[in-house]
């Protein structure tokens, strides 16, 4: 173009006159475009004087001029009193203005997952998005993390997740269980916290139906849109390098005593490790005070035979263990743990010409994790790119591969092949480095050492060779075209897809305690998912008045699904990992599965003047599950917008008032092979092949099931923007929902396919934004604050039944009773005293030896959800300084921990010290514990306990496993969840560098914690198969703290 | 549509299959839990072995018991299918064993919690998702009509029991277990109801009532060499394994009556270094229902400083795991659902106390004794424990012991009957403490830290049942008694 010039300038804010870094300069009706530099100042090639430029930049009025004569044009950009020019993704990936908006949705910037970054990003989420709540799963590197939107509204305590969808196509976020076979669980994460922080240009969280509906089936709890950056910007060539690396340390671990060490009644002395010496089978700190200078035969100590120690018992016959000192190893826990490594390393190329563009980004994710020998690696090669062919016809592409590989994620939960189930059974008085050294010498490869040889694995051991490896392919990405018929009409196909292949192995050695002649396993995943969708649109908005845009789209969904597990059970030879190194035959456990759903919908919006806005929607969705004469539902929603500052005349302080309110069904299918029993497939006993008919009772009539929500909202902005208020209030309402409701064994099955239950979420979301402080000399402070407030109540089971158990562990039942909220845990307290008449009602009743009781019957203790949840980001900007911090407080609720009540038992946790302060001897003050309440005599009368028993009696007896009311902490919690410091490099200095930005931060996550217990922090759960079981801790691993640098370079 | 309704078809298992793939999962579930149930429980209450660790079991502090109700439960619904698959193809055979299966489920269940669904359970596909819990009586009835009709459905069609693990498809051998099982239920209920008529019938017609002979028919699940189906014990723990230890009251009867089936039933101490085989001063027990660390500490010399459990024996090598022992065997011990042993003392009692006139009680009372030695002589080979084996048997003058000879009152001599009956019944399931709660014998005291002051009766019912079928559950609970472990079922007359 002859008259093509390039233009600079400058962008300043209008009050202080500082440059305005980052602002988008675009030219109008292209996706030519640049940003403003450090200084404010931007260069952008012109195709002549008719061309205007766009200016935006968030929480700034969009500014628009026309280039003319001018070669230099400085524009000074004004604070928006108004949203206008916000945009969202929407349902289907439909760019919208949030003002037309009638349902609540929340946004948040990609920057908000690279800088301080989770390698689960979903965790990123946490506190920054009201209405939802993230729950990390503390089970090693890349664990799951739960998300929830508006609580919990299905039965089915797996089906509460949002649907994840990347750049308008539905990705997975499935959670494969891996535990059986003697083999416990193992955490390979939810398959949408893999999706890459440096992809990401922003995300969408649809809250409610209202924003999903379009959705249909899947987005019942809500949507997170996730849209990956594209070059679409760019004009030319750009290089971006994103370096960040962080130190990974445990948060919380629990507080351990260090008085006394491993033994019973005062005594040990290492034999064996399995009760051949003085009480050294026993795995509980309940032996000889340490630190007294006292000599004990240990594990460690030497033998008389020179090269042997105590615990290897392949020494000659005869050889004796010399005592070593009894000293407590304060650390040999925490010391343990090492310090993880996270590095991340992103190096992303865009290009852009008029007619097309281009990103190609690779992602190195290199995570060394807290537990020794961990590990998690991940590349992310993603490719974005868009071409006009025509004027008329655009092809946009987006496509995004992902290795994933770990020689080892630790096995979690409750029993020998996990970490934490050692520490809370270990000695205290156990120097852990002399396990490093962990074959029996000469025994290398067939016998571990270890310092007990009763219950437990050595710990080095355990992670050294006792591995769980993955390696996971996993393709997602989409290709789509555009056409534009008219001004007015246009089409678009696209097809989308997720797939993976994921193939774990577990390895275990010989001498395993679960698997003395060692085992191999491998499970191989698969999955895919093809979406293939069209939407038709036509759309008028030019008139004056009235303006809409009509659409009619279709898709098909086609999901598939493999799982093969092989198991060698027992190996031939020691350290050969391969299953033609099997000693008996190979376990074979094999399940495929495919559900389809095809589904039309339409949708329509219309505005009247710019200030009502209206929504409707309706779709049909036929799935494979459901029965086939009744397989097809349609649902609707509606929603309505008005921008009442534009309507009537407000005080002037409020500069923009919007009311909306939304009504949306959704409709829900199930899985698929619901409809017919089958015959599973049992353990072959040699040779004789057996099978059993499942235990869940299929049903051939099941209908959709229904989610009916109803919202309203207002957004009101005061003093010319500096202070905003978001306020949402919700009710929604799940029906007929599809869940395996339980029965009674006794009936044959242990649950029924039914339509049931009805589930009521009813809250309030309150967003508010404010700019405290904005100086003309550049000094900025912004807070956001999110409150989200909810409430479930279970309105309705079935018939004959007013108690459903959701899940259980530890015997904690999670349970939906009528009329009560969702997440309420259930379970066996102490046995009280019941009649209010009685002076001793409410304490505690102890058998006539003085010995606390647990009550039989299953009691509320309490619910898991938080009552509220808050989060508050600030961020500070002073020239070329960004300091911020987000705070994450989530107060109420429960959790039941594992770690209490076996640390209580096992003498471990440092309030086991309680009724031993000298010793064991009863008779000796400070000994023994008068446990408070009451003693209920033969007659059933009540007197107060007045005797005395032992520390351990106590310990074991007040912490009963099954006592859920003893093993009970409030979770709430503030935890400091992410701190950066920011500078951006001034140009000066970036004149002599190759680069045009940089950008220097120091991050944290997860950098302090308040709550009520010292032993762990309380936002974890635990998993049972593919469930994730919230409010119960069940020997979780620590969460990290992790600090770091993050390097940003722009070339 | 069509296309979808490919779609939802499983691929993955049938939706239907033969009696001979139920089989094998039916008889390994039940003899599972039932011997799983004898080493947490059985052993301990009857004071067989006692608790050095975690010692809730020992000392009455039991809560709701999930088991045998939910795996029992959830195995009659193959067993409900078995006789209706087999039902429909006249396989007898099939239908025969399926019975004997449910009646030997159903008899060890109700003599645990009393009161149970029956005639109305595993009907959830018929819509009956709260079944009514029906008397104990009523149970019992069942249980003795389905063993009748069991033996004579075996037999009279011509298919192979393929899948059968326990008799390898012997059809005689489940009749002869139809018919002991039935005579064990009929003593049961002695209490309540004469069983003479029944018994007698029994016993006087062998062609057409065939019960258990010898060892060779005992009804035994036999354990392979390979994971996972060798005996219960062999994969555990060595610590959870030497958490229960011989009983001093197990202890002080071997002893008593120089009863070589102490070298069977445990191991000499760690302290007596004598290895696998000692003297009976090599074997010391320790008592029932102390508190922890006493129980942990315990001392059988009374020396503080020699206390703990290398002073105390373990429970028999036979039934070791493979970390416990070198000597450990995948396949000597097996699971006995009823022995050989247990019908004659069953046969000796009914002719001592008069129910049946066939035999001679001291004939069968020699032919238990003698078979319990036997049979631990035989598995004791079988675990290559030949040193043990040899000197397993007892000479004559064990039979000739005043607490063992054959003389006496009634009374002294169904107290000899209980007593040998007790020491043949160990680790045979709940059997011993079903026979104790009849009988009273041996005479057991709870342990000095017992929740309780009296010795356990029942089973509580599982916590799930008050959830998920409460207005049966407390209506069978207004019938026969709180839900209480002190609580005795119908056949248990005080």
């Amino acid at each position: 173009n002859a008259q093509s010039k390039t233009i600079g300038g400058n962008v300043t804010e209008s009050s202080g006159g500082e440059p305005v870094v980052g602002a988008s300069v675009l030219l109008k009706g292209t996706t030519r475009g640049t940003v403003t530099n450090m200084d404010g100042n931007f260069q952008l090639e012109v195709d002549g004087p008719e061309s205007v430029l766009v200016f935006s930049y968030i929480g700034f009025q969009t500014l628009e001029i026309q280039v003319g004569n001018q070669n230099v044009i400085n524009v000074s950009m004004e604070y928006s009193s108004e949203e206008l020019s916000e945009v969202v993704v929407t349902a289907l990936g439909v760019e919208r203005e949030t003002k037309a908006l009638g349902y609540s949705v929340q946004a948040v910037d990609g920057d908000r997952f690279t800088e301080a970054r989770e390698t689960n990003v979903i965790n990123s989420l946490s506190g920054r998005v009201a209405g939802v709540q993230i729950t990390n799963s503390s089970s090693g590197v890349g664990g799951s993390a739960r998300v929830t939107i508006r609580g919990e509204s299905s039965l089915n305590i797996n089906a509460n997740q949002p649907l994840f969808v990347v750049d308008g196509v539905p990705i997975s976020n499935s959670i494969i269980g891996s535990s059986g076979s003697g083999n416990q669980e193992v955490d390979y994460g939810n398959a949408a916290g893999e999706i890459n922080p440096d992809d990401i240009a922003s995300v969408s969280v649809l809250k409610g139906p209202a924003a999903a509906a379009l959705y249909g089936s899947r987005a019942a709890n809500g949507a997170i849109l996730i849209t990956t950056k594209t070059g679409r910007t760019k004009r030319g060539l750009g290089i971006t390098i994103n370096s960040n690396t962080t130190f990974d340390t445990p948060l919380r671990l629990p507080k351990w005593q260090d008085k006394y060490g491993q033994g019973n009644n005062g005594l040990f002395s290492f034999v064996d490790g399995a009760g051949g010496g003085l009480a050294d089978g026993v795995d509980e700190s309940w032996g000889p005070q340490m630190d007294q200078g006292q000599l004990i035969p240990q594990f460690d100590s030497p033998r008389d035979v020179a090269g042997y120690r105590g615990g290897d018992l392949n020494a000659p016959e005869g050889s004796t263990i010399q005592p070593t000192p009894w000293v407590s190893q304060r650390d040999n826990i925490n010391d343990f743990f090492q310090t993880g490594v996270t590095l991340s390393n992103n190096v992303a190329i865009a290009a852009g010409s008029e007619k097309s563009n281009f990103r190609f980004s690779w992602t190195n994710l290199d995570q060394k994790g807290t537990i020794p020998n961990t590990d998690l690696k991940r590349n992310t090669l993603a490719f974005n790119g868009m071409t006009q062919i025509t004027d008329r016809l655009t092809i946009n592409t987006a496509v995004n591969y992902q290795r994933t590989s770990s020689g080892n994620r630790p096995s979690i939960s409750y029993g020998t092949e996990s970490l934490m189930y050692l520490w809370i059974w270990y000695g205290r008085q156990i120097n852990t480095k002399s396990l490093r050294d962990y074959w029996m010498r000469g025994m290398e490869g067939r016998q571990q050492f270890n310092y007990n040889y009763n219950y437990h694995d050595n710990p080095y051991f355990n992670v050294y060779e006792n591995t769980n490896g993955q390696n996971k392919d996993r393709v997602f990405g989409n290709v789509m075209a555009n056409y534009q018929f008219t001004d007015n009409l246009s089409l678009m196909v696209r097809t989308g897809i997720d797939f993976f292949n994921d193939l774990r192995d577990r390895k275990r050695a010989f001498s395993t305690m679960r698997f003395p002649r060692g085992s191999y396993r491998e499970d191989a995943v698969f999955f895919s998912e093809r979406n293939t969708d069209f939407l038709l649109t036509y759309s008028e908005t030019s008139k004056e008045k009235f303006s809409y845009t009509f659409s009619l789209g279709g898709n098909q969904m086609i999901q598939e699904n493999r799982y093969t597990q092989t198991m060698a059970p027992q190996l031939l030879i020691p350290e050969i990992y391969n299953f033609t190194n099997t000693a008996v035959n190979l376990q074979v456990n094999h399940m495929v599965s495919e559900k389809r759903i095809n589904s039309l919908y339409g949708f329509g919006q219309m505005s009247y003047n710019n200030i009502l806005f209206l929504d409707i929607t309706g779709r049909n969705d036929w799935s494979s599950t459901l029965p086939i004469n009744g397989n097809s539902y349609f649902y609707p929603s509606a929603t309505l917008s008005g921008i009442v500052s534009d309507m009537i005349s407000l005080p002037e302080a409020i500069s923009f008032f919007k009311l909306r309110a939304a009504y949306a069904e959704v409709g829900n299918d199930t899985d698929p092979y619901s409809l017919t029993n089958v015959f599973n497939p049992g353990i072959a006993w040699g040779s004789v092949q057996t099978k059993s008919e499942s235990n869940r009772l299929a049903n051939a009539e099941l209908k959709p099931e229904r989610t009916g929500s109803l919202e309203f909202g207002t957004d009101i902005r005061f003093l010319k923007g500096r202070l905003g208020l978001d306020f949402t209030y919700y009710d929604n309402r799940t029906r007929n929902q599809i869940i395996p409701i339980e029965l009674d064994i006794a009936t044959g099955y242990a649950s029924r396919i039914i339509n049931a239950g009805e589930i009521q979420n009813y809250g309030m979301e309150i967003i508010v934004n404010g700019s405290p402080i904005q100086r003309a000399n550049g000094l900025i402070w912004n807070v956001s604050a999110n409150f989200t407030r909810n409430r479930s109540r279970v309105l309705e089971l079935t018939e004959g039944l007013d108690t459903y158990s959701m899940v259980g562990r530890n015997g904690a039942t999670i349970q939906a009773r009528i009329g009560e909220r969702m997440g309420n845990i259930y379970g066996r307290g102490f046995e009280r005293v019941s009649d209010p008449n009685s002076e001793y009602y409410g304490q505690i009743i102890h058998n006539t030896t003085g010995t606390p009781l647990t009550a039989t019957t299953l009691v509320k203790q309490g619910n898991y959800n938080p009552d509220w949840m808050l989060g508050i980001q600030n961020n500070f900007n002073y020239k070329r300084l960004t300091f911020g911090f987000l705070f994450d407080i989530r107060y109420g609720g429960i959790v039941v921990s594992r770690t209490k009540t076996i640390g209580s038992t096992s003498g471990q946790l440092e309030e086991t010290l309680l009724g031993r302060e000298n010793g064991y001897d009863l008779s000796v003050e400070g000994n023994g514990i008068i446990s408070p309440g009451v003693i209920r005599t033969s007659d059933g009368s009540f007197i107060p306990n007045t005797i005395k028993i032992s520390s351990r009696d106590w310990h074991n007896r007040y912490y009963e496993r099954s006592n859920v009311e003893a093993a009970m902490y409030d979770a709430s919690f503030i935890k400091l969840r992410e701190v950066t410091i920011g500078y951006n490099l001034p140009g000066g200095a970036l004149q002599k560098l190759p680069f045009q930005e940089a950008r220097l931060s120091l991050v944290a996550r997860n950098l302090a914690l308040w709550t009520e217990n010292p032993h762990f922090d309380p936002e974890t759960m635990s998993m049972s198969g593919a469930t994730l079981i919230p409010g119960v801790e069940d020997m979780a691993f620590p969460s990290t703290r992790s600090i770091g640098i993050n390097l940003n370079l722009k070339f | 549509d069509k296309d979808f309704e490919e779609i939802n078809q499983n691929p993955n298992s049938p939706e239907t299959v033969s009696s001979a793939l139920l089989l094998p999962n039916v008889i390994r579930s039940a003899a599972n839990e039932i011997v799983g149930k004898s080493w947490g429980i059985g052993n301990v209450v009857v004071q067989y072995t006692a608790k050095i660790q975690f010692t809730n079991e020992d000392r009455y502090n039991w809560g709701p018991e999930g088991n045998p109700y939910s795996v029992f439960y959830n195995a009659l619904r193959d067993v409900n299918n078995m006789i209706n698959i087999s039902g429909e193809r006249g396989q007898n055979n099939y239908v025969g064993a399926a019975k004997v299966m449910k009646s030997l489920m159903y008899a060890f269940m109700t003599d645990a919690y009393g009161d149970l669904p029956y005639t109305e359970a595993t009907k959830a596909k018929e819509g009956v998702n709260y079944p009514k819990f029906d008397r104990q009586e009523v149970i019992y009835q069942g249980i003795l009509a389905e063993l009748a009709e069991a033996n004579q459905l075996l037999g009279s069609s011509s298919e192979n029991l393929e899948g059968d693990i326990l008799f390898q498809g012997d059809v005689m051998k489940w009749r002869k277990l139809a018919n002991s099982l039935r005579l064990r239920a009929l003593m049961r209920l002695s209490d309540r109801i004469d069983p003479s008529a029944a018994m007698q019938a029994i016993v006087s017609d062998p062609v057409n009532h065939p019960i258990i002979g010898s060892n060779a028919d005992n009804a035994a699940l036999q354990y392979l060499q390979d994971v996972p189906n060798q005996h219960y014990l062999y994969t555990t723990r060595s610590g959870s394994f030497d958490e229960y230890r011989l009983s001093t009251t197990m202890e002080g009867v071997l002893k008593a009556y120089n009863d070589p089936r102490l070298y069977a039933y445990a191991q000499p101490t760690n302290d007596s270094g004598a290895g696998i085989l000692g003297d009976p001063d090599d074997y010391a027990g320790v008592p029932n229902g102390l508190a922890d660390e006493n129980a942990y500490g315990y001392s059988p010399s009374g020396d503080p400083n020699k206390g703990g459990s290398n002073y105390i024996s373990r429970v028999g090598l036979l039934f070791s795991c493979l970390t416990c022992s070198e000597h450990a065997s995948p396949v000597g011990f097996q699971t006995m659902l009823i022995s050989y042993s247990e019908v004659q003392f069953i046969l000796a009692e009914a002719r001592e106390r008069g129910f049946i006139s066939v035999g001679d009680a001291s004939v069968y009372y020699q032919n238990g004794i003698r078979a319990s030695f036997n049979y631990y002589e035989s598995r004791l080979r079988i675990a290559n424990l030949n040193t043990l084996a040899d000197v397993i048997q007892p000479g004559e003058a064990y039979f000739s012991q005043s607490q063992v000879v054959y003389e006496g009152s009634q009374e002294e001599k169904l107290q000899k009957i209980g007593m040998q009956k007790w020491l043949a019944l160990f680790f045979n399931g709940l059997e011993g403490w079903y026979d104790w709660r009849r009988t009273g014998i041996p005479a057991i005291q709870p342990g000095p830290a017992a929740f309780i002051a009296t010795v356990p009766v029942r089973f509580m019912y599982p916590t799930g049942v008050q959830a998920l079928n409460r207005d049966n559950y407390q209506a069978a609970v207004s019938v026969q008694g709180e839900d209480r472990i002190t609580t005795r079922v119908w056949w248990d007359v005080e």
